[in-house]
């Protein structure tokens, strides 16, 4: 259809080829959008809690995103990529807000770090909206997590050598929420938009586990007898 | 030619000054001498659900702040608030100067706050909104060439309100509010010709230099 209405105008053959590219892409651009969450995430001002602690990011955790198809007419397809953003992020709160911290990779990691327990953060959902749906002039996220302080020996295989998180009791479970958004703005695009509102969610994730850490409840205990609350 | 677009140009620049500015300012606590060697904050409220207290603005009132006075040092929005994360979050921030005394009580925000010598904290609250809009326009692209006709018309409005803290006093010592609006055009004939009334920045103007005179009452 493209090429038909091509011919019909008076174009140069290079022309029409360059002409073709920009309305394959413009269509293509009106019918996905792709964000890769990126931002830079200050290290928090905080007393550091006197604890030792293993944090361990799942894989699904590292790679999350969020994927909404396009279902009607006029909508479009969004794939937000929160993953390296989230490892970023807590990656600078975490060191801050507890006075030793390990990133726990692999069963050799659990061996060599004698750690407090091992904090797991996982992602439960991603939510979103653009003023395209809402009719209401901002971009918003909601984020939702799960979180989990279990003992080190808890995620010990030791059969085969692995870390394995099927059966785990923590003895601190529980959920956390955030929320971001960021007002349209002129020259603006929509993928902007939902990067900042996606970033103004983790600072929020951030500041909801700094308030809320140690009224969590077994935390308080925890702290006080890191080595018996278990 | 050229008389045309000069003539476009001028009713332009008449129809930009098209804007009515109301500032009203109420102060419990005047300062007597105008600040020497401190520092000030001007942070936006962003805790409303469908508004956030735009940061370009905060920017500009920083700026106006900063070309008026030299002894009055400005600290960044962004700077200030990533430097004392995650106190000065929307989920976080003070919504009164009390809540600022318990805050002190953590031993790094009051080393913080310490070091960046802070005299005033100045919370802006508000929003630049279109109001109505009129008229109509069409534009069409054919082989020989793209063009657009019609005419266009909307109003703007910014509200916004300046809370003023004093940290050496922990008091909340005065209030200022600007309300400003106007009403901007687009005639098109072939090019749409966008004539912007400066609302935002006639609020900015506004409240600026009221605060300027302020902080620098008695210098």
């Amino acid at each position: 259809m493209v090429g038909r209405l091509l011919d019909s105008m008076t174009l140069g053959r290079k022309a029409q080829r360059l002409l073709t590219l920009i309305i394959l892409l413009v269509l293509a651009a009106c019918t996905s959008r792709e964000v890769i969450v990126e931002g830079t995430f200050p290290t928090p001002l905080v007393d550091p809690v006197p604890v030792s602690v293993g944090v361990l990011f799942t894989q699904e955790f590292k790679e999350h995103e969020l994927v909404d198809d396009a279902t009607g007419r006029g909508e479009v397809s969004w794939r937000v990529s929160t993953g390296w953003a989230q490892v970023e992020f807590w990656s600078t709160l975490f060191p801050a807000f507890f006075q030793n911290v390990v990133f726990i990779e692999s069963y050799e990691d659990l061996q060599a770090y004698d750690v407090d327990a091992v904090l797991i953060p996982q992602v439960a959902d991603v939510q979103y909206a653009i003023p395209l749906y809402t009719n209401v002039k901002v971009y918003e996220i909601w984020m939702r997590y799960n979180l989990a302080l279990v003992e080190p020996e808890q995620i010990v295989d030791a059969e085969n050598a692995a870390i394995s998180l099927e059966n785990v009791q923590p003895f601190a479970e529980w959920p956390l929420t955030a929320y971001g958004k960021t007002p349209t703005a002129f020259m603006q695009s929509d993928i902007d938009a939902v990067n900042l509102a996606a970033v103004m969610a983790l600072r929020d994730a951030g500041a909801n586990f700094i308030t809320s850490f140690l009224r969590v409840p077994g935390v308080m205990d925890w702290i006080e007898n890191p080595e018996e609350a278990q | 030619m050229k008389r045309a677009l000069l003539s476009v140009l001028m009713l332009g620049g008449l129809l930009g000054g098209c804007v009515t500015a109301n500032v009203d300012e109420m102060t419990f606590d005047a300062p007597v001498a105008g600040m020497v060697d401190g520092s000030i904050v001007i942070l936006g409220r962003r805790h409303a659900p469908d508004y956030d207290t735009e940061p370009d603005f905060i920017d500009c009132i920083g700026n106006h702040i900063s070309r008026g006075s030299e002894s009055i040092s400005v600290i960044q929005e962004r700077q200030f608030v990533d430097a004392l994360y995650p106190w000065f979050e929307p989920r976080t921030a003070p919504l009164s100067i009390e809540s600022v005394g318990r805050l002190m009580m953590l031993p790094s925000v009051a080393n913080k706050l310490e070091d960046l010598d802070l005299n005033y904290m100045i919370w802006i609250d508000g929003r630049t909104q279109d109001t109505n809009s009129s008229g109509s326009m069409t534009c069409g692209v054919g082989p020989t060439g793209a063009g657009c006709f019609g005419f266009g018309t909307w109003g703007t409005e910014s509200e916004y309100e300046a809370t003023i803290w004093n940290f050496d006093d922990g008091a909340e010592v005065g209030k200022m509010s600007a309300l400003t609006s106007g009403q901007s055009y687009m005639p098109a004939v072939v090019v749409p010709i966008p004539i912007i009334a400066p609302v935002q920045d006639t609020a900015c103007d506004s409240l600026g230099t009221q605060l300027l005179q302020y902080l620098s009452a008695g210098s």
